[in-house]
This record gives structure tokens, C-alpha cells and sequence, in this order.
């Protein structure tokens, strides 16, 4: 594993405009890179290689009951009456609840809050450019049941076992109704209406960019290229299903809720709100958390559930998720149709894009983030300079979308990277050498596109070449037909992709000297595996000059953490470091102070060096663990907090190559090879960056080879309900993959990150799709629709009239 | 409900449970020895996978009742004390784990494979012989090096003298 020298130089770092440039600022900076940068294993491992970490079903309490769901098996049904008589007389029921009871006790909706809101977010409105309705979210509904699965009551049991029976005892009486799943059809007049309050469905159309500008340009332009495609639907499928532990204290009047999520701060603000009291008397715990991709950053009714049932039986409710439950209401990824339009000149300049993107939320809108995030990159790596989108929603009776893996980015990416492959097939371009002819330059950086994002850095046509070489792009022709002698096709397939990283702008830092010779580190982000209590630790570390093992992550109790904005979009390790940094350089400053008192000289005699704060010129020196000790009862304890607000996004970028062998008999897909060069700003720790990479990499290629939230059009029902029947990357279909860390530092912020949680997704979904159409290219499949199940490439390549000679 | 009696890591233990409690549920519910996880309920994804009488076992799927006087190996049974088994050693040194919820399973399935094939294992075995254990976060390039790299202490060990 190689990896390139970091660029400190001082033009890099002080092309910093961040506040902060402070002396202290300055000598972290300069104190970089001891920790920082180096793959050091994870300190997390050892509890979770022993059995000993804490995922949320393995919390229980005293006298705790179980939950069970009562589930809406129609996509669309009017609820007449819910009779529970039967069910309340089976042995160990406690209790059911339903809509009614939810609204009679005066709970209000999620707050689901889903237009982003930073600064940079592309501003998404209703058709009238107003607030859009974005369906009320309450833990029950009263009137109608809108998506399969729906949760209608919920069953509170002495056991699990007996709370499932019970449930299957409620008896709710339906009415069903029309009901309207697909996404373009959805947006159909005549289309059966979700909400009363959208008769059309459609309720966010925006346009940006410039219109004008783009029809007068296509108008003229010499070559149109056009295309349709429907990035579809998958689920996250955490390996941990969400779990809920919710107790009320009768005496404190406090709700305490175990419930891994992506950021427990959320959860705590939004729940209290539901429930309709103040934020501090909720107290929410999220510890080890089993995977969450975005699935878990919103909240889910069963936790709101638990905690109100809780208050009403007088004892703990814990509510296990069955993996089926998970496939049928984990909030679910992408569903994106997008039609989108590039113009060319003669030489293949690109001259204007066009797209009109059409995203399905679900039955009710609990994030507009992929939409948004899409919209924003829909000219991707290319400098094209103008473009025009039209962005809107639909609701449908399907379950709830959120952000998924890199969210509204491997959307888009796949739009424009199938596009220019056509654009080069239908105009005899060479398809590489189309992208160089239109990459944006490094020279151009920051370089602003056709709708408004602000790219911050990047060498993109490095990138390319160097995953050409990596990949050994030039040596395909004898792999093709060493595959060729055995009876198989051999295909390549190569993308470039950007992306954003933005996320919740706010984030803090608490930083103690402990007496025990360690320090402690405070902060409100929430990994779900990507070792934040490592890689943090080593920032830290770096920043106050001490080993990194004394150096420890406190994250997941709201009552230690209290503000944090979680853990999405590629922000923590960007918006963390931005603020440990800060939280560090207060820190020098309170120890320099303390160090002056102690040695009786002014501050400005005190410098600081490796880990020791000395008399400039003299041999008095005390190190930050004795200074913490030895000033505590003077000053207290040596402890500093810090905020921070931060929304200017940064852009991740890079390139991948995938290699497919076809089995023309069968349709059978092989990824024989896989490269990647994902520029992630500064790595603060490689290992656990290309670590990020390729399980971003297996998710990207699982959408674009098995995964599917298939559902039935003519009935509303999932087909997809168990591992049984949604194709899943698994050790025998995944290869090793040769995987690169590009580090152009970031200008935006004081450490240069960018973020590496998502690059490995963003472009798979078309670098796949690409090699497998590239493979079968000779039977004149020119387009291929994902997931490229044998199935789907057996239809082609049989369907065909053009046999390969 | 049945009495019954299950060694788990060593320890016998014997307790009253309805005839439908699977294993997994014995160990987690009953026991609290909660590193064994569900990830599925259908015998798909191997989170739960523990050592049954010398076989690795998805015990979801096996009765507790069926399970009398079974010796039982779970994930928390591996480490001698502070010593580590080697198959932890190489996941926390190549980074074969992430969230670490498939981590118990991957490992008990690992440890189980390098001992029946007495550490002679190569990658397309072992990717063939862990398709039954799912990880999401990992593509599992980290857990195959991982089980690669334990395969190879194991012979370096016990082949030593050969």
C-alpha cells in the first residue's frame, strides 16, 4: 500500500478560511501527523472480537416487557375499526394501543424537518415555490394505513413470543383503497392520491439553473444525447435490525430509550417533541451500532412507541425488529427516475446538460436529501457550462426513502457517466478520451458548476490516469481473450465521479485532562463502524502531543453528549476534527496560562513541546498530565469546550474501473477486477479508509448486481421480505479490490479533509453497469437495467438478433 | 416447557425453557451472553453462528431443546483470558471488522474452518466456506485476509515440526 506525502506545505494550510488562526491553530498544525496518517488498528476491536460490545437488543432492564407490531398488509386501506378484545384476553398481553390512543394522548408527529437546510443545499420547494406538506408522521395513524408493513398497533406482551401471537389476534378492519407505487407512474395524472392534501402526489417541483440559456443552446447544438433511467430502490440492510429499549421513570419524569441510531442527539430532540416534553427529560443511549449507511439517522416510530408505552404500563418495552419487519420499514434508499439530456459540439466539447429527476420519498417525506444532494452534481466531473433541472418528489404507498449510502450521488453519477458512454457510442468518440476532453481542470479549481456547487479541490484527470494504470487498462485485450479461451466475455467499465459531503453544520468538542493520565474526548457524532474512537484519537493525540492510546472517545449518551450532529453524509471526521482541532488549540492556550501561573512568568514565555509546556530558555518544563493535576485546585479541572458551525461542503472525487466476465449461456456476472482512486482530502488513518472504500465499493455493486426492493405494481406487495429473496454481495461474489487514497488537501477546512465513507458507492453503480454492457457490447446491448441478474443479461444477449462472429 | 442442560463455554448450565426457544435465544436471553447476534431469523446471514458439539452452527435455527447436553462454544469462549485466539488477533490487525455485529459469527465460522482443514485453506475455500456468514460493511476483503492470515499462524504452529 503506497501512499502519497501529504501536502502541508504552508500555502495549503494557510489557505485556510476557517476562523481560528490562532498561535495555537497554527502549532497544531505544525504538530500534525505523528498519529495522524498512520493505518493503526482499531481500539474498538477488542470488545467487538470478544462478544462484549453493546448493540441496542442487548440492553435489558428489570421487569422489562415486549413489543410486538400490528402491521398493515395492504398498501393503501382505510382503517374502519381496530378490535382488540381477543387479543388483550391471550396470556401475558399487557397492552395494545393504536391511532387513536396515540392521538388521545396527545402525541405529535416525527419532526422529520426533511428540506436541507445549510447554507449550500440546493433549496427544494412545492410546486407553488412554497413550504411543501410532507405528510404528518405519527407513531400511529388514525385514517388510513398508506404503505405495506405500516405499523397500525402495537402489542405489549410479558414475552416476545406471546406479544407476536396477540398481535396476530388483533383484528383491524380495512377498507382497501387504490394505491400507486411506481415512481414515473405516481407522477401520472389519474394516479391514486396518497395524501388528500396532494391530490397529484407531486409535491416538491423546483427548477434551477438557467433555463433559457439551456433550451437556446440545445436548440443549436450540433449532437443531443438523450436517455432515460430509473436508478431503483434497495434497503439498507444493517446486519443489526433496529432495536428499542424505552423506560419511563415514574419519579424523575425522565424517558430513557436504547436505540442504536445515527446520531443520538436527534433522536432525543425529535422524540421529545413527539412526546411533548422537554428535551432534557429525555435521555437517549446509542452505543455499538450494527451498521446504518443512513438508515438509522431518522427517527423510527417504534422508538417513540416503546418509551410511550413504557409510561402507560409503568415498566421497560423492548421492541426486536424480525429481519422481515427490517426489509418492510427500515427506511429505504435511491429510487431516483431521471431523463437526462447533454449537447455536444462537433468536437465533443460538452455544451449544456438538461435533466428533469423525479425521486420517490414513500408514503411520507422524512428526507429530501438524495434529491437535493443529486441535484447539485448533476454535471458531474465535466465542465459543462450551463445546465438546467427540474427537481420534484412524489409520494407513493411505498415505505418512507432517506439517504442512502452517498445518497443522490450514484444516482446522478450513473446518469451522466451512462450518458457520455452513449454519447461516445452514438458519435464515434472514444469514451475515455470524450472525459479528458471535457474534465474540469485543476487549473480551474475552485471551480463552480452549471447549478452552484463550489468544488473545493481535485486533480481529476490524475485520478483517471492513475486508476488506468492501477487497473492495467492496457493489458485488457489479452485478459479478453484468455476469457475468450474459456468460453466467457470479458468486459471493463470506468467512471469518474465527484461528490458532496455536507451534512448537519454544527458540532462540539469537549476536551478534559483526566487524572488517571488520560484524556478525555467528548463529541456528538455517532459511528455505526467506521472507529471513530480511533481515528479521533489519534487527531487528538496528534494535536496535544500524547500517546494515543491515553486518548478516549465519549460519544452515544445524551446526557454526556449534548450537542452533535451525528454521523451522515461524510461529515464526522471533517466536522469533528474542524472542532477537536479548535477544542485543541483552546486547550494549549488554558495550559500555557496555567503553566505561566505555576512557573510564575507571563504566558507569552510558555512554549509547548512534545507534550511538555516549558520556560522558553530555561529547563522548567511540566508535562499537560501533571499541569492538569497540579493546577486543579487552583484553576479546576483542565477542561475546554468548543462549537463549532461549519457549511461549507467539500468534494470527494475519484475514478474506478471494474472488470466483468459474462457467462453468455447462463447471464452469470463475475467481477474478476476492481480499482478505485478516491481522493478523500486529508486520510487521517488509511486503514480504516480503505476500509470504508471497499464496503462502500461491495454496496455500490450490490445495487447495480442483485439488490432490489421489488414490489408487485398490480397488488402494492414487496417482493422482497428476507434474505431469501434480495441478492446480497457475499464473500463468494465479491473480489479483492485495488483501492488507492488520492490526498488533495481540502481548502475549507484547518485539517484538509474531505471525507471517505461514500466514494467507494458513488460511482460502482455505473463503473458495473458499464462493464457488463461493455462485455456483451457484440450482441448490440447498448443499455442495460440494474440489477444485472444472469436473468437480466441472459434476456439481452438472447433477445438480440446480432451473434458475434 | 423443558429442563435442560447446555455446557456453554465450559460451564454447564441447566435451565427451564418453552419447547419453542432456539438456541440463540437460550444463549442471549437466558444466559446473557449477548456476543452471539440475530442479524435474520432465517438462517441466512450466520451472526449467530456458534460451535455445536465441533460443527458451526447458525443457532437460530436449532432448537435449545435439541441442543441437551451439547457442548457449546460461543464467541466470548474463545479468549484465554487476556490472550486472544489467533482468529481475533488477525481481525483487530487487518481490519476484518467494522461495526462488528457479524464479527461473532464471522469469527466463530473462521475459527471452526481453519480447524477442519487444519489451517490448509486458500482464498477461493474460504470466500466458498463464508458465503453463509453476511457482512455489510466490510465488501469482506479485510475479513478474507484475515482468515487468510490465521489460517497461516495455524499451520506456522501446528505444522512447524513437519
Amino acid at each position: 500500500m503506497t501512499r502519497p506525502t501529504p501536502d502541508i506545505s504552508p500555502a495549503a494550510l494557510n489557505d485556510v478560511r476557517q476562523e481560528g488562526n490562532s498561535p495555537e491553530l497554527d502549532l497544531v498544525r505544525k504538530a500534525l501527523f505523528q498519529h495522524v496518517g498512520k493505518p493503526i488498528p482499531r481500539k474498538e476491536d477488542r470488545r467487538l472480537t470478544t462478544g462484549k460490545g453493546r448493540f441496542s437488543d442487548d440492553f435489558s432492564l428489570p421487569g422489562q416487557t415486549y413489543a410486538a407490531m400490528v402491521r398493515s398488509p395492504y398498501p393503501h386501506a382505510r382503517i374502519l375499526g381496530i378490535d382488540t378484545a381477543d387479543a388483550l384476553a391471550m396470556p401475558g398481553v399487557l397492552t395494545i394501543l393504536t391511532g387513536q390512543d396515540v392521538r388521545d394522548d396527545g402525541l405529535l408527529p416525527v419532526p422529520h424537518n426533511p428540506v436541507p437546510s445549510t447554507n449550500f443545499d440546493m433549496k427544494l420547494t412545492a410546486p407553488d415555490g412554497g413550504i411543501p406538506f410532507i405528510g404528518p408522521h405519527y407513531l400511529l395513524p388514525t385514517d388510513k394505513a398508506r404503505h405495506v408493513g405500516e405499523a397500525v398497533a402495537i402489542v405489549v406482551a410479558e414475552t416476545s413470543a406471546q406479544a407476536v401471537d396477540a398481535a396476530e389476534q388483533v383484528m383491524v378492519d380495512y377498507e382497501e383503497l387504490p394505491h400507486i407505487t411506481g415512481t414515473a407512474a405516481a407522477a401520472e395524472p389519474g394516479a391514486a392520491s396518497v395524501w388528500d392534501e396532494v391530490p397529484d402526489n407531486v409535491f416538491i417541483d423546483t427548477k434551477f439553473g438557467d433555463w433559457a440559456a439551456t433550451d437556446a443552446v440545445f436548440a443549436s447544438a450540433r449532437h443531443v444525447v438523450r436517455a432515460d433511467f430509473h436508478i431503483d430502490r434497495v434497503t439498507a440492510m444493517t446486519l443489526e435490525p433496529r432495536a428499542a429499549l424505552g423506560s419511563f421513570d415514574e419519579e424523575t419524569g425522565r424517558y430513557t430509550l436504547y436505540a442504536g441510531s445515527g446520531g443520538a442527539v436527534r433522536q432525543k430532540g425529535e422524540l421529545s417533541k413527539v412526546l411533548g416534553v422537554e428535551a432534557d427529560r429525555v435521555r437517549v443511549l446509542s452505543f455499538d451500532v450494527g451498521g446504518n449507511f443512513g438508515a438509522r439517522n431518522r427517527v423510527y416510530v417504534e422508538f417513540g412507541l416503546v418509551l410511550w408505552a413504557s409510561r402507560r404500563i409503568g415498566r421497560p418495552v423492548k421492541f426486536t425488529a424480525t429481519r422481515s419487519e427490517a426489509f418492510l420499514t427500515d427506511y429505504q434508499g435511491r429510487d431516483l427516475v431521471t431523463k437526462v439530456e447533454l449537447a455536444l459540439d462537433e468536437n465533443g466539447k460538452f455544451l449544456a446538460l438538461r435533466a428533469d429527476n423525479l425521486s420517490n420519498v414513500g408514503a411520507r417525506c422524512v428526507s429530501l436529501s438524495p434529491l437535493s444532494k443529486g441535484s447539485g452534481l448533476i454535471t458531474g466531473s465535466y465542465d459543462i457550462p450551463i445546465a438546467a433541472l427540474r427537481a420534484r418528489a412524489v409520494f407513493t404507498n411505498t415505505m418512507c426513502t432517506q439517504a442512502y449510502r452517498s445518497s443522490g450521488r450514484p444516482e446522478v453519477t450513473y446518469a451522466i457517466e451512462r450518458l457520455v458512454e452513449l454519447a461516445a457510442l452514438e458519435l464515434g468518440f472514444d469514451p475515455l478520451e470524450l472525459r479528458r476532453k471535457n474534465l474540469i481542470p485543476e487549473s480551474a479549481m475552485p471551480y463552480t458548476n452549471a447549478v452552484g456547487s463550489i468544488y473545493d479541490s481535485g486533480q481529476y484527470e490524475k485520478n483517471m490516469d492513475w486508476v488506468l494504470r492501477i487497473a492495467d487498462w492496457d493489458g485488457f485485450d489479452a485478459r479478453k481473450a484468455q476469457s475468450a479461451s474459456r468460453g466467457k466475455l470479458r468486459g471493463r467499465g470506468f467512471a469518474n465521479y465527484v461528490e458532496s459531503s455536507i451534512g448537519s453544520p454544527r458540532e462540539r468538542a469537549e476536551i478534559e485532562i483526566k487524572l488517571d493520565g488520560t484524556v478525555e474526548v467528548v463529541i456528538g457524532t455517532q459511528p455505526s463502524g467506521q472507529g471513530h474512537e480511533t481515528s479521533f484519537a489519534q487527531v487528538v493525540a496528534d494535536m496535544i502531543q500524547v500517546p494515543v492510546a491515553k486518548v478516549w472517545i465519549v460519544l452515544g449518551d445524551t446526557d454526556i453528549v449534548s450537542v452533535g450532529g451525528g454521523s451522515h453524509s461524510g461529515r464526522s471526521m471533517r466536522h469533528a476534527g474542524t472542532v477537536m482541532a479548535m477544542a485543541a488549540a483552546d486547550l494549549l492556550t488554558e495550559g500555557r496560562k496555567r503553566a505561566a501561573d505555576l512557573f510564575d512568568t507571563e504566558m507569552s514565555g510558555i512554549e509547548f513541546e512534545s507534550g511538555y509546556f516549558k520556560v522558553t530558555g530555561t529547563n522548567k518544563a511540566i508535562d499537560i498530565f501533571a499541569l492538569g493535576e497540579q493546577t486543579r485546585g487552583t484553576h479546576g479541572p483542565l477542561r475546554v469546550a468548543r462549537n463549532n458551525e461549519m457549511h461549507t461542503p467539500v468534494y470527494p472525487n475519484g475514478a474506478a474501473i471494474c472488470e466483468v466476465e459474462v457467462d453468455p449461456e447462463t447471464g452469470l456476472v463475475t467481477i474478476v477486477g476492481y480499482s478505485t482512486i478516491d481522493d478523500v482530502g486529508r486520510c487521517i488513518n488509511p486503514l480504516i479508509v480503505h476500509g470504508q472504500t471497499h464496503g462502500g465499493i461491495a454496496q455500490g455493486v450490490g445495487q447495480a448486481m442483485w439488490e432490489l426492493c421489488a414490489i408487485e405494481p398490480e397488488t402494492g406487495q414487496p417482493l422482497a421480505g428476507s434474505l431469501m429473496d434480495y441478492g446480497m454481495p457475499r464473500s463468494d461474489n465479491m473480489p479483492f479490490f485495488n483501492c488507492e487514497i488520492a490526498e488533495v488537501i481540502s481548502p475549507t477546512n484547518p485539517l484538509g479533509i474531505k471525507a471517505g465513507g461514500e466514494g467507494g458507492t458513488t460511482p460502482a453503480l455505473v463503473t458495473v453497469t458499464n462493464a457488463v454492457i461493455d462485455a456483451v457490447k457484440d450482441f448490440g446491448v447498448t443499455n442495460l437495467a440494474m440489477p444485472l441478474t444472469p436473468f437480466t443479461v441472459w434476456k439481452a444477449i438472447h433477445q438480440s438478433n446480432r451473434h458475434p462472429a | 416447557m423443558s429442563s435442560i442442560t447446555i455446557s456453554v463455554n465450559g460451564t454447564p448450565y441447566t435451565r427451564d425453557v418453552e419447547d419453542r426457544t432456539l438456541l440463540v435465544h437460550f444463549i442471549r436471553d437466558h444466559l446473557a451472553l449477548t456476543g452471539t447476534h440475530v442479524g435474520c431469523d432465517t438462517t441466512q446471514c450466520g451472526a449467530c453462528t456458534v460451535v455445536v458439539d465441533g460443527k458451526a452452527v447458525k443457532s437460530c435455527t436449532v432448537l435449545a431443546v435439541s441442543a441437551d447436553g451439547s457442548d457449546v462454544t460461543t464467541v466470548e469462549g474463545l479468549a484465554d483470558g487476556d490472550n486472544l485466539h489467533d482468529v481475533q488477533t488477525a481481525f483487530h490487525e487487518h481490519h476484518g471488522l467494522q461495526c462488528g455485529f457479524c464479527t461473532s459469527g464471522m469469527i466463530m465460522a473462521a475459527v471452526n474452518m481453519i480447524k477442519r482443514h487444519d489451517g490448509m485453506l486458500d482464498e477461493a475455500t474460504v470466500r466458498h466456506e463464508l458465503e453463509g456468514n453476511l457482512c455489510r460493511c466490510t465488501g469482506y476483503h479485510n475479513i478474507i485476509k484475515s482468515v487468510l492470515a490465521a489460517a497461516e499462524k495455524h499451520r506456522q504452529r501446528n505444522h512447524a515440526a513437519a
